[in-house]
């Protein structure tokens, strides 16, 4: 079923390639249908996915390159769980909401093949499935930033495309030598799977630390982190408005995912002696992005800034190499998916209506479009991670397993949520308050359709902010066994208070 | 004295002429088709001749099928022809199968090129024939004569090729330059069969093998400094740093089809035969040469990606990529046994995307020949969408993008770097395919990112048209790169089966 | 090591014969080369700079264009003559290849014929 959840947007990208280039009606049409078929599966396996079990569920494990020992292996966890069903969300959102003024054929075709990669990344079992996915989604997404974006589109597709290539270069040398000195270590034949690799666990420390370092260079760059982040900006402002939604909710995961599957998951004593380091950059990022953001005059570059912020807290979080820690990272992954890409979609009508992102000319729109700025309030509120809003739980639990673990950089990190406020707050007084001027005042509130788009998402923010329970749940167990997973070869992890379900128990024995 | 040794007649070679197959009939078709052009004053239809050379090269690939079959067959296995001077073994039928493949695919190409350009006659088709047949005795050589005139016939028709574009300067130069520099590195690789038939005393690659495994040469000299010399011949053929002067100008002023040929045929049938003299026979010698393989692969590798980018000649970009190319297919080789599948798979693959590329530039260069510039390619997003998403997925594959067959090729030599834990060349390799990304990356931002205010022009200049026969061989060569890159395992088992076997007269 | 020196010193000493030959050679042309220029006298008249041509006054300039024709010749003759040379060897032993030596020197000639018969058709051979 994964396959199919995968194949269904990849097909449709085809289909659409085929169709006639003169009916744009039928292009978004097909598109819809595609991506919420993939959608439907994707929210088909949230229902279906058993809480309560840490391993992996609906497994699909065929051969596809025996003799490279590469093979199609799917698979679900709790820490997985809820990206997929965020990319079944998102991209049909984003493919409903926004429509391109011109070449609506590429466009959707790419946005589906996008979709199909992102979905890709986060099933992918086999080291080398997952690398050819991470780096798919690097052309549809470089396609539509320079081909339907704004101003500067093809430096900075071209800077986010070269950016990340060299990240993930050394990561395709790092993956390779897993794989042989996995096979010389524990003899047998050449494998590239990560569940086998992770449980062996064979390869030297040494060597292992230096492919860690191959990996993170990789994910950093895709997260992004201080000092890689430079990509993140341009690519941002100059997306159009349904690929910032798709790149600050799915793409930015991808690096993050990274860092828990590939990182602590495969190199559990790499991912402790590095810890430190991440901990660092990712403290610095909170602070640093916070402060670049508040110092921004283009709206959309503030938001993409903020989401620099945000995603520090999940790798630090993810490096406290606490449950809570983790739990607050992924918690935080699919928040952050939720709240931004909404914020995104309304600096996208702003953009709409004005043509202007400059927030110096834009002012007192919340006279003449109470709706619209009624739901840029929520929105930004749970940015910000009020308490009650879904931006809370996530952060929250971070700096908790942060606290535990790594206290100071927790300190540290804690100082980010009050300048996030801080800029998100100055920001919307400038651009909502005030009195409208000439220009302002025609500007349109915000229309059913548009609602109907931003509905769910702030449903979501609502629901997951104050209740969470159901998605820590799903994403506890899998928290758990990683965490004892790491304690088991790695020191100073402090896992004495872990306790694994009953049926976990009995599997991690095995 | 003469007369005593007329009653003793010499004993004659056993050929088994239908292993000779797929030999015999691209030589004998290109005569075939030289022999009725002369005798005709009248040129054949249109299309009839590419038709012919396209049917002459697919009864060669089908040849080959069933020995591959008797190749494979346990009972029989590889097996040395005409006396142990021609091997057949399934290394030899790989690469004839790639031959053949690219006669077809150019020959499709060249045929709505010579119309376009008025170049009368079929010289070209038989040219064509004659060296895949060259490169077929080069690759299928167990003696290091034999090879030499394989490469010498493979080699010199090329030359020619070359030049055939009678109306344009640069395709003079580029044959002129082609041929003397040809000429130069085949001395060298011909100085160098003569001193290892010094230190061995055969030239028999079987035999050599034999004489190297059975005793321990305690002056050497004469046998590395041959090494050095073929590998030298070999570096030019391949194309590889510092040999590698003559590429970029030939590859520019060659006619574009016979690009297409000479980067994906010749460089094939080099790539093969220097396999075969290295890492079979001479792997004894292994450390004497992976040193001087592993400096060319660097070389080649940065040159190739770093020259590239700095150029606004498409052609010349592509030729450069070739080098890079070549620096990949170098690291296979560099891990000897372990890398020859790879090597291999990389041939393979590359074939099909730099055919595809060089016939795209064909169309885009349109009457001439001559419109190759980055200009050039503005716009064609617009105004040939189809022709320029196959460039792209082309272009895209050689830099590497997933599920295209230029991934798993330069996935299998990363893994053949690693498998001999040579990191620092697999590091260098991927950072360099990095590099090369933005090469490719810039001919598709001027092919769709066109600037603003020439949107409503079309395309820069007159309009690209694209005969029946060359879409349908980019059409192949696209098929076939994705179908490397999403269905590989037969692939790779393929060239896992065709590992290189030596036979020799001594048993 | 003394063995492979004498034995290197042996053939060398055979090159050191043709060194010395050289070397008189050269020492020979040169000192009846210095004697001359010391003895001669030097007038310059401008027709001593003239081009030669067998005592009479040149005609036109000194370089000329060469036919293409003889050029297409020349190159047919080299093929045609080297040929004869791969012939002579199998001629001597003609009886001892047999059956299978004629076909293959059989094949051997007629694709170089071949080659001749299509400069023929071309129009290359035609003097004019």
């Amino acid at each position: 079923m994964l396959t199919w959840m995968i194949l269904v947007p990849a097909i449709g990208a085809v289909v659409i390639a085929l169709l006639p280039r003169h009916r744009p009606d039928l292009h978004k049409l097909a598109a819809v249908l595609f991506s919420s078929v993939g959608g439907a599966i994707a929210l088909y396996m949230l229902s279906q996915f058993h809480t309560r079990t840490p391993g992996f569920q609906f497994v699909q494990n065929s051969s596809w390159i025996p003799s490279l020992g590469i093979g199609w292996h799917l698979g679900v966890d709790g820490l997985s769980l809820f990206l997929l069903a965020l990319s079944g969300l998102l991209f049909p959102l984003a493919i409903i909401g926004v429509t391109p003024h011109e070449d609506t054929k590429p466009y959707y075709s790419w946005m589906l093949l996008l979709m199909a990669g992102s979905m890709g990344v986060f099933v992918a079992l086999d080291l080398v499935v997952f690398f050819l996915f991470f780096e798919i989604v690097l052309i549809p997404m470089y396609f539509l930033i320079g081909l339907w974006g704004h101003g500067n589109r093809i430096y900075a597709a071209t800077k986010f495309f070269i950016y990340t290539m060299f990240g993930s270069a050394l990561m395709l040398v790092g993956i390779v030598a897993t794989a042989y000195l996995h096979q010389s270590a524990s003899g047998g034949r050449l494998t590239f799977d990560l569940v086998r690799i992770a449980t062996d666990q064979s390869i030297g420390t040494a060597a292992a630390r230096w492919i860690f370092l191959s990996f993170a260079l990789a994910f950093s760059v895709k997260v992004p982190l201080f000092p890689l982040h430079t990509w993140l900006p341009d690519a941002h402002t100059e997306a159009p408005t349904a690929g910032s939604v798709i790149l600050a909710g799915v793409m930015l995961k991808l690096g993050t995912y990274g860092f828990l599957r590939f990182g602590l998951y495969l190199f559990p004593e790499a991912s402790k002696t590095f810890a430190p380091v991440l901990l660092t950059l990712g403290t610095i990022g909170i602070v640093y992005g916070a402060v670049c953001a508040t110092m921004q005059r283009d709206l959309k570059r503030l938001v993409a800034y903020s989401s620099v912020a945000h995603l520090g807290f999940i790798v630090i979080g993810t490096f406290s190499l606490t449950v809570q820690g983790i739990e607050g990272g992924v918690l935080q992954m699919v928040n952050h998916g939720i709240s931004t890409p909404a914020l995104f979609l309304l600096v996208g009508m702003i953009y709409e209506r004005r043509h202007t992102r400059r927030i110096d000319e834009l002012s007192g729109l919340q006279k003449v479009a109470p709706v619209m700025a009624g739901v840029f309030t929520l929105v930004m509120l749970a940015s910000i991670g009020l308490p009650g809003l879904n931006g809370f739980p996530g952060e929250f639990l971070a700096l908790i397993g942060t606290f535990r673990s790594a206290r100071w950089w927790g300190v540290v990190a804690a100082s980010g949520v009050i300048l996030a406020a801080l800029y998100l707050l100055w920001a919307y007084q400038r651009v909502f308050h005030g009195e409208p001027t000439e220009a302002n005042r025609s500007f349109r509130d915000i229309t059913f359709a548009e609602g109907l788009v931003m509905a769910p998402l702030l449903v979501l923010i609502v629901f997951c902010g104050l209740y969470p329970k159901p998605m820590l749940d799903r994403i506890e167990p899998s928290a758990k066994a990683l965490v004892v997973h790491v304690a088991k070869y790695a020191n100073d992890v402090d896992a004495r208070d872990v306790e694994l379900p009953p049926v976990a128990a009995a599997e991690s024995g095995k | 004295m003469m007369f005593a040794q007329i009653q003793r007649a010499l004993p004659t070679p056993e050929v088994t002429w239908s292993a000779l197959a797929p030999q015999l009939i691209l030589m004998v078709g290109g005569v075939l088709m030289l022999t009725v052009v002369s005798l005709f004053k009248k040129q054949p239809p249109k299309g009839v001749s590419a038709a012919y050379a396209v049917i002459v090269a697919a009864a060669a690939l089908i040849s080959t099928i069933p020995l591959w079959h008797r190749v494979l067959n346990p009972k029989e296995g590889p097996t040395g022809l005409v006396s142990n001077a021609i091997g057949l073994d399934g290394f030899s039928l790989f690469i004839t199968g790639l031959l053949c493949i690219a006669v077809i695919l150019v020959a499709l190409v060249a045929d709505g090129y010579l119309v376009r350009e008025g170049i009368e006659g079929p010289e070209l088709f038989v040219l064509l024939l004659l060296s895949a047949s060259g490169g077929v005795v080069m690759v299928s050589a167990n003696d290091l004569i034999v090879m030499f005139i394989g490469l010498e016939i493979l080699s010199i028709s090329a030359y020619v090729m070359a030049a055939m574009h009678a109306r344009r300067l640069s395709s003079q130069e580029a044959g002129i330059k082609y041929f003397v520099l040809g000429a130069f590195a085949s001395a060298f690789l011909l100085y160098g069969i003569a001193m290892i038939y010094g230190a061995t005393g055969s030239t028999n690659l079987g035999d050599i093998q034999t004489f190297l495994s059975q005793n321990v040469l305690l002056h050497d000299g004469l046998l590395v400094t041959g090494l050095a010399l073929m590998l030298v011949g070999f570096g030019f053929k391949i194309g590889a740093v510092p040999f590698h002067q003559w590429t970029p100008d030939v590859y520019q002023g060659a006619p574009s089809p016979v690009t297409a040929f000479m980067a994906s045929a010749v460089k094939a049938a080099a790539f093969a035969g220097m396999i075969r003299v290295f890492s079979v026979t001479f792997g004894t010698y292994v450390l004497d040469w992976r040193p001087a393989v592993f400096a060319l692969a660097t070389l080649s590798l940065l040159a190739g990606s770093i020259l590239a980018v700095v150029q606004t000649n498409v052609k010349r970009m592509l030729a450069y990529s070739s080098i890079s190319h070549a620096g990949f297919i170098l690291v296979g080789v560099h891990a000897a046994s372990k890398g020859t599948s790879a090597a291999l798979f990389y041939l393979a693959a590359y074939t099909f995307m730099v055919i595809g590329s060089f016939a795209v530039v064909t169309m885009v260069g349109r009457t001439g020949d001559g419109r190759h510039s980055l200009d050039d390619y503005k716009g064609l997003g617009r105004s040939r969408p189809a022709l320029a998403l196959a460039f792209a997925v082309l272009l895209l594959a050689q830099a590497g993008a997933p599920f295209t067959g230029g991934f798993f090729a330069k996935f299998g030599v990363i893994a053949a770097a690693a498998s001999s834990h040579n990191w620092s060349l697999a590091i260098i390799a991927m950072l360099t395919a990095a590099i090369s990304a933005f090469l490719y990356l810039r001919i598709i931002v001027f092919m769709y990112f066109e600037d603003t205010g020439d949107a409503s022009a079309g395309v820069h200049g007159p309009s690209v048209r694209i005969p029946r026969a060359a879409s349908f061989a980019i059409g192949i060569a696209v098929v076939a790169t994705l179908a490397l890159g999403i269905i590989p395992q037969p692939f790779i088992q393929l060239a896992k089966d065709a590992v290189p076997q030596l036979s020799s007269s001594t048993p | 090591m003394l063995g492979q020196l004498s034995s290197a010193s042996d053939s060398l000493r055979q090159y050191l014969t043709v060194a010395i030959f050289i070397g008189l050679g050269l020492l020979l042309a040169g000192v009846f080369l210095g004697l001359s220029f010391l003895v001669r006298p030097s007038r310059d008249q401008p027709q001593k700079y003239l081009t030669y041509e067998s005592g009479v006054d040149p005609v036109g300039t000194g370089w000329s264009q060469s036919q293409v024709r003889y050029y297409i010749f020349a190159l047919l003759f080299v093929m045609f003559d080297v040929e004869a040379v791969f012939i002579f060897p199998w001629a001597t032993q003609v009886e001892a290849y047999g059956l299978f030596g004629l076909v293959e020197m059989g094949v051997f000639v007629g694709i170089l014929l071949l080659g001749l018969v299509y400069a023929w058709r071309k129009g290359v051979l035609r003097w004019v």
